[in-house]
């Protein structure tokens, strides 16, 4: 699974700080998940979508091995 | 926006640990500090009570502190220190398990010389300091 967390972040200007204040997780938990190294779950997903207004499959995206 | 009526509300449960709030962890650090005043009271001979009494005391005193601590919420908790704690406490099972499965064997081989657990309460000391070690390791790497 990929994401585009990392662009969209910096479309919005927000810090890797903002967006976890935001949506209620640590700063460290969005650097994992930017860096591949942990999946959200559907939850934490939907709240991302949320903060920048697209749907989650515009920022999560399968892989053909997934 | 109108939400449709055959939409199922979803148990967030799944994604949450009953935790203890975080001021367990000043009581656990209390249990833990007294207890080190009832070892040191014991050694310098200002109470006197038996050995075996003070030192099945002082574990369990030690063991509970523990247990309030890996138990405690900490600062800030999300589904990613979830993981951690659940990986972690199945890491400390394994643990258990195995010192179980390999203490008779390292007994036989090394002729009592190795005593790797002497009880029960050591075996849960040290799952749970395994678990503190793990939950450190990942948190560090996450």
């Amino acid at each position: 699974m990929k994401n585009t967390i990392r662009i969209e972040r910096a479309i919005k200007d927000l810090t890797q700080e903002a967006l976890a204040n935001e949506i209620g997780v640590s700063r460290q938990t969005i650097n994992s998940i930017e860096k591949n190294r942990y999946i959200p779950s559907t939850l934490l997903a939907l709240k991302i979508s949320e903060v920048f207004e697209k749907n989650v499959n515009e920022i999560f995206k399968l892989e053909e091995n997934d | 926006m109108v939400e449709p009526n055959y939409l199922i509300i979803m148990n967030k449960n799944q994604i949450e640990l009953r935790l203890l709030p975080k001021y367990f962890k000043k009581i656990a650090f209390g249990i833990m500090l007294a207890t080190l005043c009832f070892i040191l009271l014991f050694v310098s001979e200002i109470i006197t009570t038996d050995k075996e009494v003070t030192k099945t005391i002082s574990k369990s005193l030690f063991l509970i502190s523990l247990l309030i601590l890996s138990m405690t919420k900490n600062k800030i908790e999300d589904e990613l220190t979830l993981v951690i704690r659940l990986k972690a406490f199945a890491a400390s099972f394994i643990f258990g398990v195995l010192i179980v499965i390999i203490d008779p064997f390292i007994n036989l081989l090394f002729e009592g010389a190795f005593l790797l657990n002497k009880g029960v309460t050591e075996l849960l000391i040290s799952m749970l300091l395994v678990y503190f070690s793990m939950v450190f390791i990942m948190k560090r790497n996450r």
